[in-house]
């Protein structure tokens, strides 16, 4: 017998996060057979993405419509996705590996009672449980994990599974209260949002592509290359710490292990060398690019491809040809 | 303020990893443990927040075999923190995150704790889950991805930033408080020479490990591979900039099948 899933969404402005389709679809695979899948999805006006998750097969949706949940840490949520895998009987738990996902994962596993993995990038499952793949040590080694007992939470590392295709079916949502939370949960309040610098952009973690700019850019007019660069593929732009620390850019968009780690489809580090602090934030990126004018710099070590010469050459013709080529 | 702080030994960023000899987790001869990086902030973010609030006290507590969590309890002592309490790993596999956090849980819950901070994840296992598996046991909130951790005296309130996918969100949280540290104000501290040499004579408290805290539930490691070593870029030869951004878009098109 396959077991029920629920599927925990994570969603802003009524559309569900892009990691969360990927988990949907990975739930139903999970799922396959006599299985079924539960979305899930807390806070107020959640209807829209309720409506998305049933745009890709997940019909059966249970919501807590409570605006408690919006502003509160994600152990609020995760209390209630607790609850949530309870009433419908769920084995298994999947989620998008989410700065969200993630908080949400351990409160998820302690409080009920499930082996857990984040940062999952291949997953399966038999009548004994879960079996999970994911990347350790910055992605110098990966490990196969089993998850042993009668339920499992597993947070989808984003990208690392295709976003499903489209299976639309009748929504039937579930609309239930909070179940008791202790009032401690909602004490921590997020205040406000300031968004990363470069605005209409995708976010760093969720890109498909990146695009990061290094020392070799020389000074801070010069980023405007790899912001160009970036617009072209309708990328993120990222940074090295030497770009950060000087200024040039906000942190939040560093690069590397006292920053962001990312594994997008497409890296392209534009006048970096590669330290080691570097490398273990983008090592795991499907498919790494580097440019830069020193041939022996390491970053050529970890990249699938590398162009060595000058970048402030090179940028604007990839650039002009990026845009030929895509039409715009 | 009574700050506790979590720290665990982890492989140099260095170290060059090899398999076990049962294929299943990495071989630790000859591997030297460092404190790991995130949780360094922590312990920085800890000793900024006890200077700036006069009569606070860190307690630094780890979950881990000998010697190698004596020995980051001792750095983190050489550090500044006041404290140090050692939670004896059983040998074997490393218990996962749930255990680890019970092991945690168990002399924190004993010890006053106005702020618990962990790094956000540690740079071996990666799994990031600790913070909130403390939080639960704990019965406080949990925040994770923080920067810029600090106390507002006169609300007596924590303020800090969160960096996620949508950018920097700015929160408030009542204390006791387990906060999962991204960055903190500075750079970690290096210790000096004198402070590490009687970090070595500092009596560290030891707590016997409770087996029933990884009865369950748990995960088991099947499997510890390392990637087929990179062979280095392919280099596009060219002769003008156009050649060469024309070469790389029909690579990424063609081979690599990742143009958008």
């Amino acid at each position: 017998m396959t077991p029920t899933v629920l599927v925990v969404g994570e969603s802003s402005g009524g559309r569900l996060a892009g990691a969360s389709l990927e988990a949907a679809g990975t739930a139903r695979r999970l799922a396959a057979g006599d299985g079924e899948v539960v979305g899930f999805l807390a806070g107020a006006g959640t209807g829209a993405a309720a409506a998305e998750f049933a745009r890709y097969g997940v019909g059966r949706v249970r919501v807590v419509d409570d605006a408690r949940f919006d502003a509160a840490p994600a152990a609020a949520t995760a209390h209630a996705a607790a609850a949530a895998a309870d009433a419908v009987g769920a084995k298994w738990v999947v989620l998008a590996g989410t700065t969200f996902g993630r908080d949400l994962l351990g409160r998820l596993a302690t409080r009920w009672n499930a082996a857990a993995a984040s940062g999952v990038t291949e997953v399966a499952g038999d009548a004994e449980g879960l079996t999970v793949r994911r990347p350790v040590f910055g992605g110098r080694a990966t490990e196969t994990r089993r998850l042993v007992g009668d339920r499992a939470a597993v947070a989808l590392r984003p990208h690392a599974f295709p976003s499903p295709a489209e299976v639309p079916v009748a929504l039937a949502i579930e609309a239930v209260g909070a179940p008791d939370i202790p009032a401690a949960l909602f004490g921590p309040k997020r205040t406000a949002v300031e968004t990363a610098g470069a605005g209409s952009g995708p976010g760093l973690a969720d890109a498909a592509i990146v695009v990061s700019g290094g020392r070799g850019l020389r000074a801070p007019e010069n980023f405007r290359l790899i912001d160009e660069l970036a617009a072209s593929l309708g990328a993120a732009v990222g940074a090295s710490r030497a770009v950060t620390d000087a200024g040039w850019r906000p942190a939040s968009l560093q690069v590397g292990q006292t920053g962001r780690a990312v594994s997008p489809q497409l890296y392209i580090a534009v006048g970096i060398s590669g330290a080691i602090q570097h490398l273990v934030g983008m090592v795991s990126s499907r498919v790494i690019v580097a440019i830069n004018s020193d041939a022996s710099a390491p970053i050529f070590k970890v990249a699938d491809y590398g162009i060595a010469g000058d970048l402030f050459e090179i940028v604007p013709a990839l650039t002009a040809e990026v845009r030929r080529v895509r039409g715009i | 303020m009574e700050i506790v702080v979590c720290v665990k030994p982890v492989p140099e960023s260095e170290t060059r990893l090899r398999v076990s000899a049962d294929g299943t987790s990495l071989d630790p001869e000859a591997v030297k443990f460092v404190l790991a990086g995130y949780d360094e902030s922590a312990v920085e973010q800890a000793l900024l927040l006890k200077e700036s609030l006069p009569g606070s006290k860190v307690h630094a507590v780890s979950f881990g075999p000998a010697p190698r969590t004596e020995e980051v309890l001792r750095a983190a002592i050489a550090l500044g923190c006041d404290q140090a309490t050692w939670v004896e790993a059983p040998p074997g596999p490393a218990p996962d995150p749930v255990a680890t956090g019970r092991a945690l849980a168990r002399p924190i819950f004993a010890m006053p704790h106005d702020l618990v901070l962990c790094g956000k994840q540690a740079g071996d296992d990666e799994a990031g889950l600790v913070a909130a598996v403390l939080g639960e046991l704990l019965g406080v909130p949990d925040v994770g991805f923080v920067v810029d951790l600090r106390f507002d005296v006169p609300s007596g309130r924590l303020r800090f930033r969160r960096a996620t996918e949508g950018g920097l969100e700015l929160w408030e949280a009542p204390t006791p408080c387990v906060i999962g540290l991204q960055q903190a104000w500075n750079d970690p501290r290096t210790a000096k020479l004198p402070a590490i040499l009687k970090s070595r004579r500092v009596a560290i408290a030891k707590v016997p490990y409770a087996p029933e805290d990884s009865s369950a539930p748990r995960s088991v490691a099947e499997k510890f591979e390392l990637p087929p070593p990179r062979t280095g870029a392919a280099m596009i030869e060219y002769k003008t900039p156009a050649e060469a951004a024309a070469k790389l878009v029909r690579v990424l098109r063609e081979e690599a099948k990742v143009f958008p």
